[in-house]
């Protein structure tokens, strides 16, 4: 009897002492306590709420960072989709780069909303896509649990799984994105953002229309800038302060604990890498140094290589920077258990569908799935849904 | 004594290096304000003499268009710092650099660098 109660207390203890999994919105576990104080108040910032006295407008698509990363808490997705628009000239006339994202011309975020001041000055509800746009893509809002050890992630890794030239005839080349100043991009469905803080900033500007000292001056109305007495917050409308404190939040959320795998899911996980998915997709990446220490030297199983692929002509919609139309950054699958809608529109909703629209460097790995006996097929699927 | 006249050379070496680089700016180019840009060169246009470059911070996207006088100095960090290149070099998607001023008449160009070329290859960040 005692001998069966010491075994009970002994089991007890070893199941306190194992960590809970994170809940989404949750921190990454080893903050410092000053980590922790910034983590919670940037998630002050990320989901406040701003109005055209505050900073808001006069184009934006959110009032807040929360409106749209909403579900099922902050950082997650939403149900908001987005505009961006570019032009593509495959054949380039004298002196331009072949993708123009329509920056002069108030692109490439198309915001679909404007104040009632901007309202009563133009009389438009949405920022006019321009003519000479050649795409416009729809954008559906990604979960960002995690994002912290992605950026975390040396460029020198990212670099090293390149074949921007398909040098191993695999069919499989994966090229870099850059952003403008030359900085390898990661960020983004289109990988054009070189880091989270940046991404941030640009989204304050592009999203909420709300200037911070990074980026100083109000998105134009597609080209025209925003009318005299439309916005009547003084720039910058948030502080680099505030600024960063969201990019605390957002660096520090922990990834979505994937869901325990089954036997079946288990089993996928073997079909997963047989029939070529980690190739792009690939399962873990390592975190360089940093002065953050639950970011340092982390694995994190991101299911992606940050790389450009060409996707196909089916998916295919805006450049951005080096990326084609057609070619888009390897999907993280971490969280996708979280998500009910997927690839960069939204246009499938089951995990099924969005295998089976892969195209391109993908067609081959989609191809050997739609011909996988049911059982694998549906044990590839227990896997990705519990991701 | 030896040690001295090592330091008077290399004083007077650095203050040569240093008047070099920083040419005394004519009085038609702006003083203040003045700013600096990095991004991509979107569009050159020789006979204007303008030069569009592409920049911003995320998804927060800017284009700036400078005037570039015949004068301004242009150089490429791979031929080396002291190399000179003309505007009509300059093709779009380099990465430059640009000092720039305001003038009532737009944004005017006093010191291009060319510092490398937006390419998906391996290379780490020019």
């Amino acid at each position: 009897m005692n001998r069966r109660r010491c075994f009970a207390l002994v089991a007890l203890c070893v199941v306190a002492a194992c960590p809970r999994p994170p809940k989404p919105g949750d921190p990454l576990r080893g903050l410092s306590r000053d980590e922790r104080e910034r983590f919670d108040n940037g998630r002050a910032v990320f989901d406040s709420v701003f109005t055209p006295e505050t900073g808001l407008g006069p184009l934006f698509n959110a009032n807040g960072c929360a409106e749209c990363h909403e579900d099922p808490v902050s950082g997650g997705t939403g149900d908001e989709v987005e505009r961006h628009a570019t032009a593509f000239h495959a054949v380039v006339p004298g002196g331009v780069r072949m993708c123009d994202e329509l920056g002069a011309l108030g692109g490439f975020v198309y915001q679909n909303h404007v104040t009632p001041a901007l309202q009563a000055a133009l009389g438009i509800d949405s920022e006019p896509v321009p003519a000479a746009a050649t795409a416009v893509g729809r954008r559906t809002i990604p979960e960002i649990f995690g994002f912290g050890l992605l950026d975390a992630v040396p460029d020198s890794e990212i670099l090293a799984y390149a074949d921007p030239d398909d040098s191993d005839h695999d069919g499989i080349s994966g090229r870099p994105n850059r952003f403008f100043d030359g900085r390898l991009g990661r960020f983004g469905r289109k990988a054009l953002v070189p880091d989270l803080r940046d991404f941030n900033d640009g989204a304050f500007s592009a999203e909420q229309g709300v200037t911070t000292p990074a980026v100083p001056t109000e998105e134009t109305v597609a080209g025209m800038p925003v009318p005299a007495g439309t916005d009547p917050a003084a720039d910058p409308e948030l502080s680099d302060a505030k600024a960063e404190l969201a990019t605390a939040f957002v660096r520090l959320l922990a990834p979505p604990a994937p869901l325990k795998l089954s036997r079946e899911a288990q089993q996928g996980r073997d079909v997963f890498s047989r029939i070529g998915c980690a190739r792009c997709h690939r399962p873990t990446l390592t975190t360089g140094d940093n002065p953050i220490a639950a970011l340092r030297h982390k694995q994190v199983d991101a299911y992606t290589d940050l790389l450009l692929h060409d996707m196909g002509p089916d998916l295919g919609d805006i450049c951005l920077a080096l990326a084609t139309p057609t070619e888009f950054r390897t999907e993280p699958l971490m969280g996708l258990h979280l998500k009910t809608k997927f690839l960069h529109d939204g246009r499938a909703t089951t995990v099924e569908q969005a295998v089976e629209l892969h195209g391109g460097e993908a067609a081959k790995a989609r191809d050997v799935f739609s011909a996988l006996a049911p059982g694998e097929r549906a044990a590839l699927v227990a896997f990705l849904k519990a991701l | 004594m030896h040690r001295l006249t090592a330091l008077s050379l290399a004083v007077c070496f650095a203050a040569f290096a240093l008047a070099a680089q920083h040419p005394s700016a004519p009085p038609s180019r702006p003083t203040a304000p003045h700013d600096s840009v990095r991004g991509a060169v979107s569009a050159v246009d020789v006979q204007a003499r303008t030069l569009d470059v592409t920049t911003g911070v995320g998804f927060a996207i800017r284009v700036v268009r400078l005037q570039v006088p015949a004068d301004v100095p242009i150089t490429d960090r791979g031929r080396g710092q002291r190399e000179s290149m003309r505007l009509v070099e300059l093709k779009a998607g380099d990465i430059v650099r640009a000092a720039f001023g305001s003038r009532p008449t737009g944004l005017v160009a006093y010191a291009i660098e060319r510092v490398g070329r937006m390419a998906t290859g391996v290379d780490s960040t020019p």
